[in-house]
């Protein structure tokens, strides 16, 4: 049975369930979050606040000290998962695309752990039908071919999502993908990331320091200050009354 | 700058100083071919021992940071800095005959010295060190943020290795790889001690220069520089100019 069949049995879970506790060199970090299937969450905060040290903890890129992360019920931490036992995508600045595979290598990257009888898409939707699905849409068709450190930088993001897109997976985290990027390209790719979650449902929890990106994205936003949350709720509840003098200046 | 290249070139013109006619088949009949086939097929088994050893190690000392790395690069660097007759003698002292080591192999049959075990292992001492630490070098040049997303992607370490590490040190490796082909090869002073029987390239180089003179060393002299230099000169060329992404 497939990682994500096994997942996806179990409805009753929320996604996500996270109490992330790390030490930083300033202060540290200590974050809940909880987030059921579909939910879109901003992580709002200003640059250095431990947005990006949330999110690669759940990821796995780094470890937290203390704390529980639970994804679909299954613990990811403690004891620390291996990266290949953690069915979700993680999207940063960086595009990480393997320079020496092409386009389509890339973004079928991850269909090769799931020939070997790794984790992955268990999908109704054969793999060749569903990877063509991505290329369409993701307008890949002219660079499908070419080598992944040959496309130019709005084409390599594209790849990227392609390739995350690719297991299906129950959970997207966003670091500032877009920080690089410029306005029209940002705009884009928004609308193209919302269109994917409305089509496969994934929660995403999305995490910026740029207020307009996330409300495109996310209707509810929890606010990180210093490491600790000082805030959840819709964009507006905030807006209306924000709990810390930092987050008003923020907000204005 | 191309005086400096020019001075450091300048010993190849060597190779065509008037020595009289050459003698292709050595000091005595055959003894070239025998040298040669010596060197070839033993050097290349000593490679393929310090690669699938050397690799592992050189790909757990990239992933080190600090103070762990540092000791384990300065044990490594003992071994590459140890002058190779010392080496050498060193060896003997230490695997040889006499020793209580080299008495337990004597009696499962395998002679510690003057063989072509004690051939293979000496030229092993002299490389992996070598090896090891280009091939660190090529392994930490490939990001680790590389391998991580292929994680992420549901690839197990050992796959990730086998996908994203090793396509993209690949060059690297070949470039450690011909270093250490060059260091073992041309290995004279350990050897020497070691296994002066069979006596590879170097040491029948040396037997002719004593025995028999220039017009027996010459052929031999042509052939070892041929088969050390080409390969490892390209694949650092090659190397050098495929430096990495991201």
């Amino acid at each position: 049975m497939s990682e994500m069949t096994r997942f996806g049995a179990r409805l009753n879970h929320p996604v996500l369930e996270a109490h992330i506790v790390k030490a930083r060199r300033e202060f540290s970090v200590d974050v809940r979050l909880s987030m059921g299937r579909g939910e879109r969450l901003a992580l709002f905060g200003a640059s250095g606040a431990g947005k990006s040290t949330v999110l690669s903890c759940i990821a796995g890129f780094e470890s937290p000290d203390q704390g529980e992360i639970r994804l679909l019920g299954s613990t990811l931490f403690p004891p620390s998962a291996p990266l290949h036992r953690r069915p979700l995508a993680y999207l940063t600045q960086k595009d990480l695309l393997f320079p020496h595979l092409t386009v389509a290598e890339n973004v079928c990257f991850a269909l090769d752990g799931v020939a070997a009888g790794g984790g992955g898409a268990g999908g109704r939707v054969p793999a060749a039908a569903w990877v063509e699905e991505l290329k369409r849409r993701l307008e890949l068709e002219s660079v499908w071919e070419a080598p992944a450190r040959a496309v130019s930088g709005g084409q390599a993001r594209r790849v990227a999502i392609a390739r995350m897109l690719v297991r299906r997976p129950p959970l997207v985290l966003l670091d500032e993908p877009f920080a690089s990027l410029d306005n029209l390209l940002i705009f884009e790719l928004l609308e193209m990331l919302l269109e994917w979650q409305h089509a496969l449902n994934f929660a995403l929890l999305a995490a910026d320091h740029r207020r307009e990106i996330l409300v495109r994205l996310c209707p509810r936003v929890a606010v990180i200050e210093r490491g600790r949350l000082v805030q959840e709720g819709t964009w507006e509840e905030v807006a209306a009354a924000p709990a810390t003098p930092a987050l008003a200046r923020l907000l204005a | 700058m191309l005086a400096f290249t020019l001075m450091l070139l300048y010993p190849l013109s060597g190779l065509g100083a008037p020595t009289g006619p050459w003698k292709w088949g050595g000091g005595y009949p055959g003894s070239t071919m025998a040298a040669v086939k010596v060197s070839l097929a033993l050097t290349a088994l000593a490679l393929l021992l310090v690669i699938i050893a050397g690799t592992p190690v050189a790909y757990y000392l990239a992933r080190r940071e600090g103070v762990e790395r540092a000791i384990w690069e300065g044990a490594l660097l003992i071994s590459v800095l140890l002058p190779p007759l010392a080496l050498g003698i060193l060896l003997s002292l230490s695997f040889g005959p006499m020793t209580a080591l080299g008495g337990w192999l004597a009696r499962l049959g395998v002679a510690s010295a003057n063989s072509a075990t004690a051939f293979v292992a000496t030229q092993f001492y002299v490389s992996a060190g070598y090896y090891v630490l280009a091939a660190r070098a090529a392994f930490a040049a490939v990001p680790r943020e590389l391998e991580q997303a292929a994680g992420l992607l549901g690839l197990n370490p050992l796959r990730v290795f086998w996908r994203v590490t090793l396509p993209l040190a690949r060059l690297g490796l070949a470039a450690a790889a011909s270093l250490a082909w060059a260091r073992a090869l041309g290995e004279f002073g350990a050897i020497i001690v070691t296994a002066y029987y069979p006596s590879g390239m170097p040491v029948q180089i040396w037997i002719n220069l004593q025995e028999a003179g220039l017009p027996a060393v010459m052929p031999l002299l042509l052939i070892f520089l041929l088969s050390a230099l080409p390969l490892p000169w390209l694949l650092h060329l090659a190397a050098r100019r495929s430096q990495v992404y991201v």
